[in-house]
């Protein structure tokens, strides 16, 4: 049985995603090739594609998972370990990190799923898994940070004396994790995975089996953000357990919530908005105020979710249906 | 490895008195989750904004942390009704992921006002009469680790006569166990909801008093209680508040023991590696919810 089938994309949604990548290909033109600003800009892809990787789990599979900067910290690790310890191409540490974080979501995800454990107690579950991997790489590597060797520009190392190369591949891999967020939501998967977010026990009843389709959205979630971890150590050019920070974690899932439940462009708006919003005022406020937006992040989910709540998705949905009329997927 | 037996046996006397105070901290959850079903995910964070209080009464009046609670818990039962009437009773009922959202988003408002307030600096009280550490043979305890043990387990116990012994305990029970067949006895829903979190965010700024009296208040402490507390109350089930004590002891005792055997940084560690080998552990039916 094929799950996901990659047909031949309909025009608008290949026009959508050219759309998106032009503009992100241009924004550095704008910025003025400015090293703070592209490394912000790198920062705001990067958080929207963990979102949008989250949304697979999050989204679809109705799993509030809290565990993204595991899976990012774990591939982020090994391929900047690698990198860092034995001179090995991220090439190579980019996709063994994502096969590594497949495996922790196996070895996380199977007997969580086979025991039935889900809404709060997944959440719970999740939240703690950032603290105990960032526990064990805590007692392995210590406190202190470890550096990736600098290059002034190596292709083969990703290691550049400036931010572009690394944005543009960030700007690639969200195109990619958006047309695989399209391609699952109108493939047999998506569906399977919306009849388990909408009622688990009336899914099963139909025939689904929830705890496997389940696992594979975890495990589609954690191989993209594996995979990703590679860039963005490269990015911040060191190796910490700080990488495991159950903070953004939660961040991410604030985002996927706000940005709405399954929607991609919400996903995607929520994120460049808020995490732009973010940057902003750590830029201008950050000094006097710290952790002030976050405070809006807690302000604006509390709202959202008190004052619409039947679904946090539904305010950007009727707020988007009023401008525009079609979206992605 | 040679491990001396006195450095064991300080370190579990350690564990019980950490665990009763846990029992305590993961009280207030595990009365709002039996009774109004709901899953508040900040609950960790009161515990910190208790702290910052304890600080503030504690500074300016002069007085050792455990006499403010005459002060702070007074506020926190009105702020517990206040925010029960602003954010939760909207939120009653509604699916999991909502109520864990709106509690997320109160959890980051606690949690960054402190620190835009406070900054990242812990801030400990001026004075505790309790700092006088207790040597007996080669074993040495804190006496304020002893005080706060003692008075968790003393408020540990009288909320449990609360809760079986009075109407009004039979009142809550009533409403946690059936809500319409508790409506229709003719107990005021509303009244029992409002009451249990303003309780539930009380206990919260006792267990801060007690706690301020070894350590000191920092903004990012919440997690780690909030997580603490859920783990206990995922490992006590709904049994009341027998099950809180027992799995705050569990969890007290492994931590002790493996900050003195294995690492002292890897606290955490040890707490969410029970908790997850536990709640994979437990059969299904104890962790469904109705």
């Amino acid at each position: 049985m094929v799950l996901v089938r990659v047909k031949a994309l309909d025009r608008k949604t290949i026009t959508q995603l050219l759309v998106v990548l032009i503009i992100f290909s241009l924004l550095p033109f704008v910025l003025g090739f400015n090293t703070y600003y592209i490394y912000l800009a790198a920062q705001v892809v990067l958080t929207a594609i963990m979102a949008l990787a989250w949304n697979i789990i999050g989204g679809y599979a109705g799993q509030l998972d809290l565990a993204a900067t595991a899976y990012l910290g774990i591939g982020g690790a090994i391929s900047g370990l690698l990198l860092a310890f034995y001179k090995i191409t991220p090439w190579i540490g980019m996709p063994l990190g994502a096969l590594a974080a497949i495996g922790l979501a196996v070895m996380v995800g199977y007997p969580t799923f086979r025991f039935g454990i889900k809404e709060v107690w997944y959440a719970l579950l999740t939240a703690s898994l950032v603290v105990i991997i960032q526990r064990i790489f805590w007692l392995i590597y210590g406190s202190t940070e470890i550096y990736l060797p600098y290059f002034e520009w190596s292709w083969y190392y990703l290691r550049f004396g400036r931010y572009e190369p690394l944005y543009y591949m960030l700007v690639v891999m969200l195109v990619f994790v958006l047309w695989l967020n399209i391609v699952i939501k109108r493939s047999k998967l998506g569906y399977y995975l919306a009849a388990i977010r909408e009622d688990e026990l009336a899914a099963e009843a139909l025939g689904i089996d929830v705890r496997r389709y389940k696992l594979y959205a975890l495990m589609i979630y954690a191989g993209i953000l594996g995979f990703v971890g590679g860039i963005y150590v490269s990015l911040t050019s060191i190796v910490t357990y700080r990488m495991f920070n159950p903070w953004l974690a939660i961040v991410i899932a604030v985002i996927g919530l706000v940005g709405g439940l399954g929607s991609i462009t919400g996903v995607l708006t929520a994120a460049v908005i808020l995490r732009s919003i973010e940057e902003y005022l750590r830029g201008t406020l950050g000094a006097t105020i710290p952790g002030l937006y976050l405070l809006i992040y807690g302000l604006l989910i509390v709202l959202v979710g008190v004052l619409k709540p039947e679904g946090l998705g539904g305010l950007i949905e009727s707020i988007r249906r009023r401008f525009r009329g079609g979206s992605y997927g | 490895m040679v491990v001396e037996p006195a450095l064991v046996v300080e370190s579990l006397i350690n564990g019980v008195l950490n665990g009763l105070l846990y029992a305590l901290v993961a009280l207030g959850l595990a009365l709002i989750f039996g009774v109004m079903d709901i899953i508040n995910f900040a609950h960790g964070d009161f515990v910190m904004l208790g702290t910052y209080f304890t600080y503030i009464v504690a500074t300016a009046l002069l007085v050792d942390p455990t006499l403010t609670v005459f002060i702070t818990v007074p506020l926190f039962f009105l702020l517990g009704i206040a925010i029960y009437r602003a954010v939760i009773q909207p939120i009653l009922g509604s699916e999991p992921l909502i109520q864990i959202a709106v509690t997320v988003g109160l959890l980051m408002i606690l949690r960054n006002t402190a620190l835009a307030i406070f900054h990242a600096e812990p801030r400990g009280v001026p004075f505790t009469v309790f700092n006088i550490p207790l040597h007996i043979g080669p074993i040495t305890i804190v006496l304020s680790r002893v005080v706060a043990g003692v008075i968790s387990l003393a408020l540990l116990f009288t909320m449990h006569l609360l809760l079986t012994r009075t109407t009004w305990g039979i009142t809550v029970r009533a409403t946690a166990d059936d809500r319409e067949a508790a409506q229709l006895m003719g107990i005021n829903i509303r009244k029992v909801y409002a009451v249990t979190f303003g309780l539930g965010i009380a206990l919260t700024a006792i267990a801060a008093s007690l706690i301020m009296t070894f350590s000191r208040a920092d903004p990012y402490v919440g997690l780690l209680y909030g997580l603490l507390s859920w783990v206990i109350v995922a490992m006590g089930g709904l049994g009341g508040v027998i099950g809180v004590l027992y799995s705050g002891l569990i969890l007290g005792i492994i931590e002790s023991l493996g900050m003195t055997l294995i690492s002292a940084g890897a606290r955490e560690l040890f707490l969410y590696l029970t908790f997850l080998i536990i709640i994979w552990l437990r059969p299904r039916g104890l962790f469904a919810r109705r």
